[in-house]
């Protein structure tokens, strides 16, 4: 193999890497809130467009650090979510067929976020491009690495572990499981299903920011990203089976390895179309997913 | 018969009502675009109606069904058809394409079939732009040829909303005297409970595809006189927005009656038109809109005042004891 | 006349087995009982045979033509009917409209004398335009029933038709139960063993997916093993 071939091959494959930590991370906070309240959140691209912007909007214009800025979007996602759930989530957590109120109410906040976007960043710009988080090249071997790439896949590889560790080991992780199976039952076993509801809105959703903050970090982005990313983190929830976290890791992971492969050899739009494709086929032969317990 | 005290009274005044609001706005194109645009939207809506209202399916594949029978329509005219032979194959074969996306629903319930058919949406909207020799892709296909009339001429203007007037009307009353038939009553059977349908011998499968047949009519109807209609279409005139807002005619208005759709179109057709100068908002107020109608008013407006009247009435009786049985 | 004739009906659910090899034999005009524990079977046999599950083994013949592989709407065709366990009805719409679809796709419908007849002598006449969510359980039964009746089916097969209801209730269903049996041959699944005693022709006895008794209920309900593998935990 020569030299060009191998950097092709690690760029891919350190691309895909990145993407498929990322898919993980979103599909993750997307499965969870599924998993628990049953809303299918359509939003969750735009969720993910608005952490980006937001960044950007904290380091490019006010030129706060991007570490910094970061972390203060992640936190603010806390009292947004909160505010959601009072203002909306709360009403259907009782009502019969749920999820397609849900679904629509989710679409809804999906048209009003993407109408408040054009007004606000639809002056400024086509693509969003952050200062890099940290700078420089690491050579591996002979093969150069950005550094910002690098830092992050570390930092979306450690939020990755904490959040599977979080929901494997920690009472409130067995608690969303506990829901997630039965509902009723969880509750006669003195679960407070309510209140694993309002956690799971809220982590689901800091997750799906982080997202979009790392994002923002490693790419260049566009308006484009939120349906994209929406589309994309449906297709894993329900080829991984819904309100499964192992499940939306793995096909994140084989997602990302899979679009950064396509990209090179074939379109954007083939990849589109396989995801599609993969879902409807889930959908009809196998509804509860690939890793349904 | 007297008009005046038949059930058909409803639909004599919307057929004058349509019939009239082009002639009245014949002096102002704008005005009139508006009505031909709500009459087309009242069509659309009456038809997902079919589906969402009295099936109990959420579709949001049906504006690309209606793109499927538009761009058929348009190359078959481009390539020397008349363009009423076109629509006619245009739209049957949209409608036949709308019955295989809806076999999922042979399978899928509720959320999950809203999903299926937002992925079958999306891969509709991605062929558009994907087949660029068919579509033109996201450039879109502009100066659309206005449809020919047998005596010479050309299908434009007020005559163009006339007989837009005419489709809608015409499809009011065959939705109207659908549901009142027993296919109606069978779909509305299945809509309530498709197992216990099935046990009382209804063919469940097919009356669902010949739904989705007759609805993907209304659609892909509709899909081949909005193209020269508007002039331009692009993958976007059909895309899953479109759909989303037809839906929200049919939930706003009232689904499963025949005149919430209507009033729903009605009022959110010219929505958009209205707001041309806050034409950054409008996404805005369609997400409140959506929203609104899911949160307050879940049975729509006309879902809403018959709820209201059904209240009105003496409550029934529940804790009646009942003759004990012989 | 043979109506009913299951031969070696086997299910499985993964690596459950739900049916062993059940053979179930009913003449026209007999009154057929099926007794069991919960989880016996008794409810996947009634499936089984109204074509809303396909056995991995075995054959039904249903008025001397095959039944599976049809479909549940091809099979109500046929002249066989069956409720549910838990009642259903389309709660929604009213008692008038519930009939009125059961009407809609019946090969032999009715005519609506002997409609009205029947929902007289079941007293749902004065409850034909509330909405039938709003009916009492009782009334749920007996709309369950009408509405199978308009279709003069010639086998009915009632899955606890007595479930949930009170001992006055209970006794009045027996009573109903009995003069149907004029009207159409019956197959009933029945945990209160009054039911079975009263009008039960034949008893089968399902334990674990497994016929284990098939004859009179005089002699079934007081056989040995049938009391022990069964009786004995239900009051009888």
């Amino acid at each position: 193999m020569s030299d060009a071939t191998i950097i092709i091959l690690l760029s891919m494959i350190t691309t895909g890497l990145m993407l498929g930590m990322i898919f993980s991370l979103v599909a993750v906070g997307v499965t969870i809130i599924y998993g628990s309240i049953w809303m299918p959140n359509a939003a969750n691209g735009q969720f993910f467009l608005l952490a980006a912007l937001l960044l950007w909007s904290a380091s490019v214009s006010w030129g706060l650090h991007p570490a910094l800025a970061a972390l203060i979007i992640i936190g603010l996602s806390v009292p947004f979510s909160y505010a959601l759930e009072i203002l909306l989530i709360r009403r259907f957590y009782d009502v019969p067929n749920r999820n397609i109120s849900y679904f629509v109410l989710s679409l809804g906040i999906t048209q009003i976020l993407a109408g408040i976007f054009s007004i606000t960043y639809g002056i400024w710009s086509d693509q969003f491009q952050l200062p890099p988080l940290v700078g420089g090249l690491t050579m591996l071997g002979p093969f150069p690495m950005v550094n910002n790439r690098l830092a992050a896949m570390l930092i979306a590889a450690l939020l990755l572990v904490a959040l599977f560790t979080l929901l494997r080991y920690h009472r409130y992780g067995r608690a969303l499981r506990a829901v997630f199976q039965n509902r009723e039952a969880a509750a006669l076993r003195g679960v407070d299903v309510r209140a694993v509801y309002r956690m799971s809105f809220v982590l689901g959703n800091a997750v799906v920011f982080a997202g979009g903050v790392l994002f923002a970090c490693a790419y260049s982005f566009d308006f484009s990203i939120a349906w994209t990313m929406a589309i994309t983190a449906f297709a894993i929830m329900i080829i991984g089976g819904p309100g499964s976290v192992l499940g939306a890791l793995v096909i994140g992971m084989v997602f990302g390895l899979t679009q950064a492969a396509v990209s090179i050899f074939a379109s954007p739009t083939i990849a589109a179309f396989s995801y599609l494709g993969a879902m409807l086929v889930i959908l009809l032969f196998r509804p509860s997913g690939l890793f349904a317990r | 018969m007297n008009v005046l005290t038949s059930r058909w009274l409803p639909h004599a005044i919307f057929a004058f009502a349509a019939f009239a609001m082009p002639l009245v706005f014949s002096g102002n194109r704008y005005f009139a675009f508006i009505v031909g645009i709500t009459l087309l939207s009242v069509l659309w809506a009456t038809g997902m109606n079919l589906l969402y209202g009295y099936t109990g399916l959420m579709p949001l594949m049906f504006a690309g069904i209606a793109g499927i029978s538009a761009y058929v329509t348009i190359g078959l005219s481009a390539a020397g058809w008349s363009f009423w032979l076109a629509m006619l194959v245009g739209s049957i074969a949209a409608s036949l394409v709308g019955i295989v996306l809806g076999l999922p629903s042979l399978r899928l319930r509720g959320f999950y079939f809203t999903l299926c058919s937002l992925v079958i949406q999306s891969v509709i909207t991605l062929a558009f732009v994907y087949f660029v020799n068919l579509t033109n892709g996201d450039v879109g296909i502009s100066h659309i040829p206005l449809p020919e009339l047998p005596g010479g001429g050309q299908l434009t203007g007020t005559s163009y909303e006339l007989v837009l007037a005419a489709l809608t009307v015409i499809g009011v009353v065959v939705l109207t005297l659908l549901v009142e038939s027993g296919f109606g009553h069978r779909l509305i059977a299945i809509r309530e409970d498709d197992g216990l349908a099935e046990t009382l011998g209804i063919n469940v499968t097919r009356q669902r595809l010949a739904a989705f047949f007759i609805a993907s009519l209304f659609a892909s109807i509709g899909g081949a006189l909005y193209a020269p209609y508007v002039g331009f279409v692009s993958p976007r005139s059909f895309d899953v927005l479109v759909s989303l807002n037809i839906w929200l005619m049919v939930a706003f208005g009232g689904r499963g009656t025949i005149w919430g759709p209507v009033v729903g179109a009605v009022i959110l057709a010219p929505l958009p038109f209205l707001l041309q100068d806050y034409y950054m908002i409008k996404d805005v107020v369609y997400g409140l809109l959506i929203i609104g109608v899911i949160v307050l008013l879940p049975a729509g407006i006309v879902g809403g005042w018959k709820r209201k009247a059904a209240a009105g009435e003496p409550a029934p009786d529940v804790a009646q004891k009942t003759a004990p049985a012989r | 006349m043979t109506l009913l004739d299951a031969k070696l009906v086997s299910m499985r659910f993964g690596g459950v087995v739900a049916l062993s090899d059940v053979n179930v034999h009913q003449e026209a005009g007999e009154t057929l009982g099926v007794i069991g524990p919960n989880g016996s079977g008794k409810t996947t046999l009634v499936n089984v045979i109204t074509g809303h599950l396909t056995p991995q083994n075995g054959a039904v013949l249903f008025d001397g033509a095959p039944l599976l592989g049809r479909k549940p709407f091809q099979i109500a065709a046929a002249g066989l009917s069956r409720t549910y366990q838990s009642v259903r009805v389309f709660s929604e719409l009213t008692t008038r409209e519930n009939i009125a679809t059961a009407l809609l796709d019946a090969p032999r419908p009715l005519p609506s004398e002997g409609v009205a007849e029947t929902a007289e002598w079941l007293g749902l006449t004065p409850r034909f335009d509330a909405r039938a969510g709003s009916l009492t359980l009782y009334e749920q039964r007996r709309l369950e029933i009408l509405m199978r009746l308009v279709q003069q089916p010639k086998l009915l097969m009632l899955d606890e038709p007595v479930g949930g209801l009170s001992s006055a209730e209970v006794r009045a269903t027996i009573n109903l139960l009995s003069e149907l049996k004029a009207r159409c041959t019956i197959f009933v699944i029945e945990h209160t063993m009054k039911v079975i005693r009263e009008l039960a022709d034949r008893v089968i006895v399902l334990v674990a997916g497994e016929k284990i008794a098939d004859g009179p209920p005089a002699e079934i309900l007081s056989d040995q093993r049938v009391i022990e593998k069964y009786l004995g935990s239900v009051d009888a």
